[in-house]
């Protein structure tokens, strides 16, 4: 198509695009209008006058053929051209920014490799282009992959980068030729960066400085047939024992409608196998893959899709995620009002979980309380605690049939801290002192519910249901509703559950929060909400609106051996610990980089109130893989009370242990340990194919033009119009486009060819 | 003709014994009796006898029929088991009931804060509805005979997490009867002692010692049964829990069901209400 525009227009679209468009006659164009308004009037007149066979149509068709003919004439009269600022050559720099990744070494549907073209092309001394823009520039090279630098010839180039970074690229080639006349940048990459480091913090100089930038697209747009395991999403650490719920995203092309195994590793042990079936060309499937891990401690879990046959790139099928599996014990503090069977079986479920200690504290009579499983006497010696500090040793608080009115205004302010605040988990039981039966409704601690209560009925008797519970769409993937059974048979499971009582009636969720699991029933009105949560501040709070939740042990219909009861308490308890920061929390922005690549560590600190604390000595020991100790400084951030955080760069390959440690006033505050894990990273081959659209929006806002391979033997000629460096005014003539010799042939044709089908001639 | 008469006395002995107590005082004295403090309080608390039609079908449930089992968190539930007893064929089970367990439920009531159903609820051992009640009490097992589904009903009953309360049984024999119930039920699992550094001693009440607690008709004298030890024995699960608790020459449900006669020493109308709470709130709680 621009072949066929510079054809008839003589010159390139980017020329008119670049310069100016005038008229060069030497009168002034008014005269000429007049001129031609003169003779064309002539023209109409004497087609008016002429008689013959012609009719007044005939002769108005023909006259006005011959005004277009005259005007077209008059047009080349006025002279028309294109004022154009082009490069002096050899008086201004062009940098070519060539990508040194390990995507370049890719080889493309030709079986060629992309880095096949910048050696025909740049390294080579009898490559036209190079000779065409040597010939008007002076020519600087970089190369770029996650860091960028200046080379002197495309020789040295080793195709090693295992990152890809534009904009680091594009801010030092800048940088570095900003002293010096600068036509333009040619950026010859595939566009693949993952880094994710703002394109526009790098573009945006460029536009002010004028400099465009032309980007030369390598590679296909679609690498196929290809599987690729993009993005796992695990939890960095998790209670041991715990099932590990996981989400990996599988994009294909070219096996729409496969399946294929996704098997997970850990130390080279394969711990679990899932089919995944996948989705059309391009578009991700989600697979979900459910399994423990044993041990504590840092481990390695591997993810990985076996190359199926004819996969063009096989690097990309497997990922590697870093998890910590804590040994601790975990203290739930479990409130209840009354005594209660659910006590009891609750207590029974959790019994052997070593990970789980829950603390009860029941009342069996106004003032008077039974408390089990405490580590010392003086462990809530006085009742429910009254302090946030005694409160927040806890993890999680689960509160049973227990009215609103036993806690003071402050006890019920301190509830709801406890979860915005200290990141606890709430967990609410049903019962005749519980929601809206036990006086919550406009508490501190109604704002925190996932449920909306609502009036309680006004049966003396009190409200009464039975009900059936069904995992939501949303239940059926949780871990905590999956009961132990794959997840095809989690929905018959609880239908083979018995049904259990309510006396709350609640049959509405806040907005945000998510319903796990609901129940039908006779006597309800409404579907009712049984399982709900929602995340509150730092915490999350979760309402189970059933009072006997026994009965899925105890009764008659359950097997002795069903372990549904015991899966489901295990799982909700360890849920409710999930993810509850400690007072002194650290973590990395990465959980593996390269070695030599830096890390920043963040490290939150708080009081035993969890109160932000912004004078603390904060202290990181960094243990790399040979053992070698490195203590650093953390210092408070200033921009966020309680944040520290101090950058490090490990360069050694393996696992880094990070330990930190925050003190006040000589009284140590807290510790927390997290790991690090750093190898040659794979992220070249995940989606490596052609970005285009990132490499045209690159060209676009500065002013350049995006090319392929196909194309790009226009690039030195581009360049010379962009009117950046030092230039000179060029006037162009275009009364000789090809454009206007055919029009004219076209009007005189037309009327000849008129008047004879007209039979005038 | 001599062997006939023979048979015959040995089979009118074998009748006397059965029906024995097995334990017989030494001496009776009248004594007389002082109205304890608190047997007053304790005769205004108790409610009117109420003539409930409850006690129809001996084997059947007792709950009142409009009553749906659920919308208390707490059901005195009392066993029925088949038998023999003092009250006649089979109905050994209903020793002191209803009165014992609907005056035991007032004044339980009153000591914890317990949402109990008001009303007695007997259920039988092989009726599958006993599991929504985790708590049942059995009285007299002297005069025990379980057919084999209620020996399966129980069973199964402890192992999901029932806790059985037995009550008022006297001397060997009776022991020798009950032990060998409990064993079908239980063939491997020892019965040991529950001894005072229990936590079923402490669960509400501390208890520190533990007492023989009388017939009401026994309460005059000094004993029921001298020479008698009660006991308080166990049988725990594979998982070490406590799973049945039998007091052995105690007569609890007699304490709770004439605690309000001022006939009755407050002395075992205490111990026995202590002994019930603490035994519910650790049946509740473990």
């Amino acid at each position: 198509m621009e072949r066929i525009f510079e054809f008839l227009f003589k010159y390139p679209p980017l020329f008119f695009e670049q310069g100016d468009f005038t008229f060069g006659a030497p009168m002034s164009v008014r005269l000429w209008l007049i001129i031609a308004g003169l003779l064309g009037a002539a023209t109409v007149a004497s087609y008016t006058i002429a008689r013959g066979k012609s009719t007044v149509t005939d002769r108005g068709v023909m006259a006005g053929l011959r005004v277009l003919l005259l005007a077209v004439i008059i047009v080349c009269l006025l002279q028309p051209s294109l004022i154009l600022s082009t490069v002096v050559p050899q008086q201004n720099f062009v940098g070519i920014l060539i990508d040194d990744s390990q995507s370049m070494l890719l080889a493309d549907e030709n079986g060629e490799s992309r880095n096949s073209f910048i050696n025909e092309e740049f390294a080579s001394d009898e490559s036209e282009l190079l000779g065409q823009l040597s010939d008007r520039f002076a020519l600087r090279f970089f190369r770029f992959s996650d860091v960028a630098g200046r080379i002197d010839s495309p020789s040295e180039l080793a195709y090693e980068g295992t990152h890809t970074n534009l904009s680091r690229a594009l801010d030092v080639a800048r940088e570095e030729l900003s002293g010096v006349p600068l036509s333009g940048l040619v950026m010859i990459t595939d566009g693949a960066d993952n880094d994710n480091q703002p394109l526009a913090e790098s573009l945006v100089p460029l536009q002010a400085a004028g400099v465009p930038v032309f980007t030369v697209g390598l590679g296909e747009e679609s690498i196929t047939p290809d599987i690729e395991l993009g993005r796992i999403e695990m939890p960095r650490a998790v209670l041991e024992g715990s099932s590990l719920t996981v989400d990996a995203v599988i994009t294909q092309t070219g096996f729409e409608g496969s399946t294929v195994p996704l098997i997970v590793e850990d130390e080279l042990q394969i711990i679990a196998e899932e089919t995944v079936e996948l989705g059309p060309d391009g578009e991700p499937v989600v697979a979900r893959i459910y399994f423990e891990l044993e041990g504590v401690g840092p481990r390695r879990v591997s993810f990985r899709i076996p190359p199926q046959p004819g996969e063009r790139v096989n690097r990309n099928n497997a990922r590697s995620v870093q998890v910590e599996i804590r040994g601790e014990r975990e203290k739930v503090l479990y409130f209840e009002g009354e005594p209660r069977f659910e006590v009891k079986f609750m207590r029974r479920a959790v019994a052997e979980d070593e990970n789980i200690q829950l603390v009860v504290l029941q009342r069996t009579a106004e003032s008077k309380f039974l408390r089990l499983d405490v580590d010392d006497g003086s462990e809530l010696e006085f009742g429910f605690p009254t302090s946030r500090e005694e409160l927040y040793r806890y993890r999680a608080l689960i509160l049973g049939s227990v009215e609103a009115s036993f806690f003071t205004h402050d006890q019920l302010q301190m509830i709801a801290d406890f979860v915005s605040e200290r990141g606890g988990g709430l967990l609410l039981l049903g019962g005749h002192g519980a929601f809206a039966e036990g006086g919550w409704q406009g508490t501190s601690v109604e704002e925190v519910m996932p449920v909306v209560l609502t009036s309680p009925a006004d049966d003396p008797q009190g409200f009464f249901a039975e009900v059936e519970v069904t995992p939501t769409p949303a239940g059926l993937t949780h871990p905590a509703v999956l009961l132990g059974v794959e997840q095809d048979q989690v929905r018959e499971r609880w239908d083979s559950l018995p049904t259990v009582t309510t006396v709350n009636p609640i049959s509405q969720v806040r907005p945000g929060a998510t319903t796990l699991l609901s129940g039908s029933g006779e006597q309800l009105a409404l579907e009712q909400i049984v399982l709900a949560f929602q995340r509150y501040g730092r915490g999350k709070s979760i309402a189970l609106t059933i009072q006997d939740s026994w009965l899925w042990q105890m009764h008659a219909d359950v097997p002795l051996e069903d372990q549904s009861h015991e899966i489901f308490w295990q799982q909700m308890i360890r849920w409710l610990v999930d993810g509850v920061p400690e007072a002194v929390e650290a973590v990395t922005d990465r959980e593996q980089v390269e070695p030599g690549e830096n890390v920043q560590l963040v490290t939150n600190v708080g009081d035993s109130s969890y109160i932000e604390v912004n004078n603390a000595t904060v202290t990181a020991r960094i243990t790399s893989p040979t053992g070698i100790v490195e203590d650093l400084p953390v210092n408070w951030t200033v921009q966020r009370d309680g944040e520290y955080s101090v950058e490090f760069r490990p360069l050694e390959e393996g696992e880094y242990e990070v330990e930190v440690t925050a003190e006040r006033n000589g009284e140590t505050l807290g510790s927390d340990k997290t790991y690090l894990y750093t190898a040659p990273s794979d992220d070249e081959y995940f989606s490596a194919s052609r970005r285009t659209q990132t490499l045209r929006r690159i060209a676009d806002e500065t002013g350049g033009r995006f090319y392929t391979p196909e194309d790009v033997s226009s690039l030195p000629e581009d360049i010379r119009v962009t009117g950046a460096g030092v230039t000179l005014i060029e006037e162009l003539d275009l009364w000789d486009m090809p454009f206007l010799f055919l029009l004219l042939l076209m009007f005189m044709g037309a009327e000849w060819g008129f008047r004879r089908i007209r039979g005038l001639i | 003709m001599s062997r006939s008469l023979l048979h015959l006395a040995l089979l009118a002995l074998a009748l006397f014994t059965m029906l024995n107590t097995g334990c017989t005082p030494d001496s009776v004295e009248e004594t007389t009796y002082l109205t304890p403090p608190g047997a007053e309080f304790m005769s205004q608390q108790a409610p009117p006898r109420v003539s409930r039609p409850s006690f129809v079908d001996p084997r059947g449930p007792r709950m009142d029929p409009n009553e749906i089992p659920g919308r208390y968190p707490f059901y005195w539930t009392r066993a029925i088991y088949s038998g023999w007893g003092r009250r006649g064929w089979g109905q050994s089970w209903a020793t002191d009931y209803p009165k014992g367990d609907q005056q035991f439920l007032v004044v339980l009531k009153r000591l914890v804060r317990l949402n109990a159903y008001d009303w007695d609820n007997a259920i039988r051992l092989d009726d599958p509805t006993l599991r929504r009640f985790p708590i049942v009490y059995a009285v007299e097992v002297g005069g025990m005979d379980m057919t084999n589904p209620e020996v399966e009903g129980l069973r199964n009953y402890l192992d999901a997490g029932g806790f059985l309360i037995v009550d008022d049984f006297w001397g060997q024999r009776e022991w020798d009867v009950f032990e060998y119930n409990i064993r079908r039920v239980y063939p491997d699992h020892p019965i040991v002692d529950i001894t005072l550094d229990h936590p079923i001693y402490s669960a509400y009440y501390d208890i520190e010692e533990v007492k023989q607690v009388p017939a009401i008709g026994r309460a005059m004298y000094p004993a029921e049964c001298y020479g008698c030890v009660p006991y308080v024995k166990g049988i725990y699960d594979e998982a070490g829990r406590l799973v049945v608790i039998i007091n052995f020459n105690t007569d609890l449900g007699d304490a709770w069901e004439w605690a309000e006669d001022p006939r009755y020493p407050l002395e075992y109308s205490t111990y026995a209400y202590e002994m019930g709470a603490n035994m519910i709130v650790y049946a509740m709680s473990h």
